[in-house]
């Protein structure tokens, strides 16, 4: 099945306004005059990871699909129902930021959407995924994991330990391989899945709504019959990157599925959206100092450095006294 | 799937007596018939029911999907528990020795224990599993785990001294929202000393909160786990010497109920440190330096540490109880301090 067959046009309105923002998002933030604060945020956002990420059953209740953006942060979130705001919230560590400025890297979680962020070693978080999709397989709901990895996860015995039980607990997940494959190994995605005994799920590369359809697929397989499956997403070239969202414009007039003007107004939607966010994040405030002092256990109260509060004293609130005994509270 | 009750959880319904391997077990078993959330993951727990038969016969009763024997990977289905944890599920992971838990000291530290800090919510989970030397196990089967986690913000650690404590700080183990480390002390699980008649009713012991083990004036020793009982044979020892200590069992680590301990120093002036984990950045240094914030002007001596030697854990029988702290040398370092 080629072009948009058998994709409802709702949804193809959807994938494009998700693709149009990302896109506007990533055009935004590489441009010179992007504020300072932004200095840190991504100027690539692969429209592929929003095609494959709409692809899986979202909600607002934390009962949806699971998804771990890793490499492709932050297209796959915006995907799951982000806000631009809130990636440029986290890019920029203001104090609203979703992780409050404690968390780094371009995701952060958030459950209820069903996001699942982290910044750290490759490879690490499709363990923590499988989990996840090891928790849907056991109740038998109709849910998925999705998880991005960039290529050098292969080569972590963390990625091999994820995949290695979500495959013999048929935990549903699909792990989207991403990136510049540069490692020096001669397995292929199709080598490694059968080692595994999994399925292997071939991506068109370069024609978004065939993604969305093949990723649509692989998700109501994996629901319904568990297990996890591999994906390859391979590096495109700036070009091809480029002609992608075209490409999808193209395909909805000819199959007259939206009209130019359809398509012009879904775009500055997309746009103002984008706009908002990036006027607003200039007027929000960094975190104060002592806002990196919240709670690391449910039931703890964060600690002050004592030598830094008005009576100085390992107690916090005693004066040492040499009468044993004598306890002064302030 | 099966109704009876396998051997090591039927202790308490029958009446008698349980181990402390027992009360373990009753307290998974009991969870698990309690919320069908907590699931239990680690190495042959299931078809062979764990490598010291904690889980023996869970199979049978909960299924593969609640009792899952996994590949040898600690990291992985430790990290694998973070993920079910997320989703509301409730994971018991076994390590099969404690030793084996350093795979999974970066998904723990660096993932687990941040989680809530991040802003990534709470994740409730719990690993456990046997520690402790003293069984010839040598440098792999017998370390203690504790300090490898203690000073990781986010974590509770947790390492009960007996059968009562065991069942009631396991079952607030993986009924807590925080992530738990809980370690079992294998010289305990099936020591003749250590059985007890356990509460029927559905008794928890609070995370974080020490016990008086032996009220006394004298001296206070603060110990935790297998240590606690060589601090009771001291303490009958020392007793005969008319010196009156009071041991302190700390139960949890992480929080450390330092309350406990400064009242109990407050009252005997001198504060003694015992635990089989070795010397150097053993739990010792940090009871020391806390007390010496709180307590310092109702010291009247040194705080002193009895621990084990700073080395691994060697494989001989001589070797390792020359390695491991005895009775003997608590009752030593008692009677010094006493007369100090």
């Amino acid at each position: 099945m080629r072009g948009l067959a058998g994709i409802p046009r709702e949804a193809l309105e959807d994938l494009l306004f998700q693709c149009l923002q990302g896109k506007l998002l990533e055009e935004r933030l590489r441009r010179s005059d992007t504020p300072q604060v932004l200095s840190g945020a991504t100027r690539e956002i692969d429209l592929r990871g929003i095609a494959i990420a709409r692809a899986m059953r979202r909600t607002r209740d934390g009962k949806g699909d699971l998804c771990f953006p890793g490499p492709l942060a932050p297209g796959p979130a915006l995907a799951f129902g982000a806000t631009p705001l809130e990636y440029l919230r986290h890019a920029a560590r203001t104090r609203t930021s979703p992780a409050s400025a404690r968390s780094g890297g371009d995701s952060w979680t958030d459950l209820r959407r069903g996001i699942l962020g982290w910044s750290g070693r490759p490879g690490m978080m499709t363990q923590v995924v499988a989990g996840a999709a090891l928790a849907f397989a056991r109740r038998d709901a109709d849910r998925a994991a999705l998880a991005f990895e960039s290529f050098p996860a292969l080569d972590s015995g963390g990625w091999h330990e994820g995949m290695s039980l979500a495959a013999a607990q048929r935990a549903p997940v699909l792990v989207v391989l991403a990136g510049r494959d540069d490692g020096d190994r001669r397995s292929t995605t199709g080598s490694i899945a059968r080692a595994y005994g999994i399925r292997e799920i071939r991506a068109p590369a370069n024609d978004l709504a065939s993604l969305f359809r093949v990723a649509s697929r692989a998700r109501r397989r994996m629901a319904a019959e568990g297990g996890p499956a591999l994906m390859k997403l391979g590096l495109l070239s700036a070009g091809r990157r480029g002609a992608l969202l075209p490409q999808l414009r193209k395909q909805l007039l000819s199959e007259g599925l939206l009209l130019p003007s359809e398509i012009d107004a879904i775009a500055r939607t997309a746009s103002a959206g984008v706009s908002q966010a990036l006027s607003r994040i200039l007027r929000e405030g960094a975190p104060e100092p002592e806002d990196a002092l919240v709670a690391v256990r449910m039931d703890s109260a964060p600690l002050h450095p004592w030598t830094r509060m008005r009576s100085p004293s390992p107690e916090g609130s005693r004066v040492p006294s040499k009468e044993p005994g004598a306890v002064h509270v302030h | 799937m099966s109704t009876d009750l396998p051997p090591q959880v039927g202790r308490t319904r029958a009446g008698e007596p349980a181990t402390f391997l027992e009360a373990v077990a009753e307290a998974l078993w009991e969870e698990m018939e309690r919320d069908d959330r907590v699931f239990l993951m680690g190495e042959d727990i299931g078809a062979y029911g764990g490598a010291f038969k904690v889980t023996r016969g869970f199979l049978d009763r909960f299924g593969p999907s609640r009792v899952i024997d996994t590949p040898i990977s600690e990291g992985g289905f430790t990290g694998a528990a973070a993920g079910a944890a997320h989703m509301g599920l409730r994971p018991v992971v076994e390590m099969q020795f404690m030793d084996f838990i350093s795979p999974a000291y970066d998904v723990l530290t660096n993932y687990i224990a941040t989680s809530l800090y991040r802003g990534s919510g709470p994740l409730p989970l719990v690993v456990r599993g046997p520690a402790g030397g003293g069984n010839r196990g040598g440098p792999f089967h017998s370390q203690n785990v504790e300090m490898a986690f203690f000073h990781t913000p986010g974590l509770k650690i947790v390492y009960p001294s007996t059968p009562s404590d065991a069942k009631g700080l396991l079952k607030s183990a993986i009924r807590d929202d925080d992530p738990v480390l809980f370690e079992e002390h294998k010289g305990l699980y099936r020591a003749p000393f250590c059985r007890e008649t356990l509460p029927a009713a559905d008794r928890v012991v609070p995370i974080g909160k020490a016990r008086v083990a032996l009220e006394g004036e004298d001296l206070t020793i603060v110990s935790y786990g297998l240590m606690v009982h060589r601090c009771l044979e001291a303490a009958e020892a020392l007793a005969r010497d008319r010196i009156r200590v009071e041991v302190i069992d700390l139960r949890t680590l992480l929080p450390l109920d330092e309350e406990a301990i400064a009242a109990s120093v407050r009252k005997t002036g001198k504060l003694l440190i015992v635990h089989e984990d070795t010397r150097t950045g053993g739990i010792a240094g940090e009871i020391a330096i806390r007390m010496n914030e709180r307590a310092f002007e109702w010291l009247d001596g040194p705080i002193l540490r009895v621990t084990a030697i700073d080395s691994p854990v060697p494989f001989s029988g001589e070797l390792e109880d020359y390695f491991l702290p005895t009775a003997a040398d608590v009752a030593t370092a008692g009677r010094y301090l006493f007369r100090y």
